[in-house]
């Protein structure tokens, strides 16, 4: 087999082809054609089984014998007798998750999206926006995410911390262009739905109208199952609604999402309880064939300190959070305490200063530095006027006549504990000191609640108290119930609940298909080669991350209102400007390699290329050295490099960014274009002795060479 | 402690039934902390990391190791 060749790759290629022709109208031929393919994606992905290959065999071989039609049979056939014939080569995929031609690799997903956990197309959806097609961006994201504009406000934005961008100066915006784009495709009514595929009659039942519990649902609707989703709440969002406030993430964005959602056919059944208004044997007498379990982790760590339950000031964060999201605007306290540093602790710190408490305060064991929160929320809560109280641990609620008076504290130390590196908080003794306070908020963590589901006796738990899944598939140990969210992970994140819904999703049609599960989590498709933006190297190095607009610090105090205003059209499309493209970009380095050590030139200084020890890059710095010979365009293995002539210029680019751009020159006897001064330099130098002939004109070799034949024809060799 | 951006290693597997089989894999690889446990620093909580080229995953803490810069 040629080392250019992968059987398996070829064989995705064209059974792609002969789906996307739509050859295939028998509907049952279709979906096995359909089944084939993924099971090869799996294979091409390296996260297949021992279970794939045979069951391809069998598929295909169904599909040969049986049809119905010509082409059904024929398409059977090509899939059986390619793995007939390279049966090793399939083995070996599934064994090594290697392919040795690379081919299986070649359209590997850019850093930003292998980061997504929800597997978004950032690069794609990223270029759209730069280019004005914020529709087109949405439906590209909603390939991988029914939450565009939920992510846009509140994601943890992992694609950023891995944007190559980052390694020249600070990564793209990602998180603010979503929000952006979803934004403007909602106000011009361009946020649609994709098409479903036909009603398959089977039916999931979904626990949990969550971001993983909603997300499941989009995707099996779409896929043709009938879904309901059980929610204990009186609306969709689960924690997004509940855990999330309103000034980082408006209810109106998550009812817009969700009731598209709905209009996929998705029933919603509100305040409905599992386990009390419905079970698990209801719902299966009714038919239900799947079960995700998407419940989240609702139940709060208590404190554990004196005082704790004795007075009814004391409550927790969540509850405080739950209870402002379904409307209740009763300020808990004038000076509050709230013990905790992550995100949970600042969001309750604000929610209290925005329902009126006079004095906020958070107690937090560690230093600033060790804060758990987002440093972005922390400079809006202190910029809210939030009191910080660090090195601070509480030991009791101190009150009088049933009413919280003061939180009793000790001041604490950092230290490091022999064999760890890790520094922990030690109470100094003596230190007691007390912060007053009327009402106190204890944000320590949260925990799965697991009697809503005691029904499920044969669900096994992991030691840390979530529902134990295999994170590939998101199957639990009882057959046909799945799990996802913060129900598997703990408190997580809204993104990760995300990409574990869908990959729910992905598992529970694979079950009611009767297909094996895949033993690696998916990794994410690419949804597009778009074409790149022209950007001079200029305007890409100096174009800076633009600041996000904030809403003024007397509002932020008094209402609900979102804080982030989002960016301008302007300021979105130029920094979606910014994007390397490393979807095109692989940062092989082929490029640098051969200018700097076979062309000896080394006009490419591309710092970011490496993951480890980035050095410093200026795309505008190539232009001082390029001769724009081509040779990094010609062995650029994905297209990346371009060099062609336009009018009378060369230009060299990147993905887009323009590192050269240099005057052609033509040959003056024949025309033909030489290329630009520099590059003909080059040339001359190497070919010193012909050129001397040119003899200051600029000729082409051709020209060159003819033009030196006639000099020795003129010179009249004397007759002896 | 990690923190949200710091360069980290996966050294080793851990025998923490946070590990799953389709780790093995990822022993020697490099990412950046993208969600420490965001609640209390607790030692014990998973930590999401983005690995290059492998994608984002919830893995333990003892089988993972700052990078120095």
């Amino acid at each position: 087999m040629s080392v250019l060749t992968c059987p398996v790759n070829s064989t995705i290629v064209k059974l792609e082809e002969i789906i996307n022709s739509d050859q295939l109208k028998d509907p049952k031929c279709r979906r096995i054609a359909e089944e084939l393919l993924e099971l090869l994606d799996d294979i091409a992905w390296g996260r297949a089984g021992d279970k794939h290959v045979p069951a391809i065999l069998s598929l295909s071989k169904e599909l040969m014998d049986q049809g119905p039609g010509k082409v059904c049979k024929e398409t059977g056939a090509f899939v059986h007798i390619a793995l007939i014939e390279h049966e090793e080569v399939f083995i070996s995929h599934v064994q090594t998750h290697n392919c040795t031609s690379g081919a299986c690799i070649k359209l590997a997903p850019a850093p930003c999206q292998m980061a997504c956990p929800a597997g978004i197309d950032v690069p794609a959806y990223v270029t759209l926006i730069g280019m004005g097609h914020d529709a087109e961006a949405i439906e590209v994201i909603r390939k991988d995410n029914p939450f565009p504009w939920v992510c846009g406000l509140v994601c943890t934005r992992p694609c950023e911390f891995m944007c190559v961008r980052g390694r020249i100066d600070t990564p793209v915006s990602i998180k603010f262009l979503k929000a952006f784009a979803s934004e403007r495709a909602l106000s011009d009514r361009q946020y649609r739905n994709p098409e479903k595929m036909p009603d398959k009659n089977k039916k999931v039942a979904i626990i949990g109208a969550g971001p993983a519990g909603m997300t499941a649902a989009y995707y099996l609707a779409l896929m043709g199952y009938t879904v309901r989703i059980i929610e204990a709440l009186p609306m969709a969002g689960g924690m997004m609604m509940v855990g999330i406030p309103r000034y980082r993430l408006p209810r109106e964005v998550i009812d817009r999402e969700a009731a598209l959602i709905e209009e996929l056919g998705v029933e919603f059944c509100f305040n409905t309880r599992f386990g009390k208004d419905v079970t698990f044997k209801q719902l299966k007498s009714e038919g239900f064939e799947a079960f995700l379990f998407a419940i989240g982790a609702h139940e709060s760590f208590a404190l554990n300190i004196p005082g704790e339950k004795k007075y009814p000031q004391v409550i927790n964060a969540i509850d405080l959070l739950r209870n402002v999201a379904l409307g209740d605007r009763r300020s808990p306290g004038n000076k509050v305490v709230v013990i905790g540093g992550g995100n949970v602790a600042i969001d309750a710190a604000r929610t209290c200063i925005r329902l009126g408490s006079e004095e906020v305060t958070i107690a937090y064991r560690r230093t600033h530095s060790e804060m758990p929160a987002d440093v972005e929320e922390v400079e809006q809560a202190e910029e809210e006027d939030i009191r910080m109280s660090f090195l601070t641990v509480p030991v009791e609620v101190v009150g009088k006549d049933k009413k919280v008076t003061a939180l009793a504290c000790l001041r604490a130390k950092l230290v490091t504990k022999k064999g760890s590196n890790r520094k922990f908080p030690v109470p100094i003794e003596g230190s007691d000191f007390l912060i007053e306070a009327d009402a106190v908020i204890a944000a320590i963590g949260q925990k799965v609640d697991p009697k809503s589901i005691k029904e499920l006796s044969g669900l096994k738990w992991t030691r840390r108290s979530t529902i134990d899944v295999d994170r590939a598939c998101m199957e639990t140990s009882m057959e046909g119930v799945f799990s996802a969210g913060d129900a598997v992970l703990g408190p997580a994140t809204v993104v990760e609940a995300i990409g574990g819904g869908k990959k729910a999703a992905e598992a529970i049609d694979r079950y009611l298909s009767d297909i094996p599960q895949p033993k690696l989590p998916p990794v994410p498709h690419r949804r597009g080669k778009i074409d790149f933006i022209e950007v001079p190297a200029s305007t890409k190095m100096s174009l800076k991350k633009p600041e996000m607009p904030l809403l003024n610090y007397n509002r932020r105090r008094v209402t609900f209102q979102q804080v982030e205003l989002g960016y301008s059209e302007n300021v979105a499309r130029e920094e979606a400007r910014r994007c390397l493209r490393c979807d095109i970009c692989r940062r092989c380095g082929e490029c640098v390699d051969v200018c700097r050590d076979k062309m000896k030139i080394n006009a490419l200084k591309l710092g970011y290329l490496d993951f480890d020890h980035p050095v410093k890059t200026d795309f505008r710095d190539t232009a001082d050295l390029c001769i724009a010979c081509g040779a990094c365009a010609e062995n650029c293995p994905n297209d990346a490099m371009q060099i062609k002539d336009v009018g009378k210029e060369r230009i060299l680019a990147l993905c887009g960014t323009i590192l050269n751009r240099l005057k052609l020159e033509y040959c003056e006897m024949c025309g033909t274009v030489l290329g630009p001064a520099k590059y003909h330099d080059y040339i001359s130098k190497r070919i010193g002795n012909i050129a001397k002939v040119a003899d200051g004109r600029i000729l082409c070799v051709a020209c060159s060479r003819k033009s030196t034949a006639k000099q020795h024809d003129e010179e009249i060799i004397p007759i002896i | 402690m990690f923190r949200r951006g710091d360069k980290v290693e996966v050294f080793k597997k851990s025998n923490d039934e946070g590990w799953q089989s389709y780790m093995d894999e990822f022993v020697g690889f490099h990412g950046i902390i993208t969600d420490p446990d965001t609640a209390i620093n607790d030692p014990d909580a998973l930590v999401e990391v983005s690995l290059v080229d492998k994608g984002t995953h919830r893995f333990p803490q003892d089988c993972i190791r700052l990078l120095k810069e």
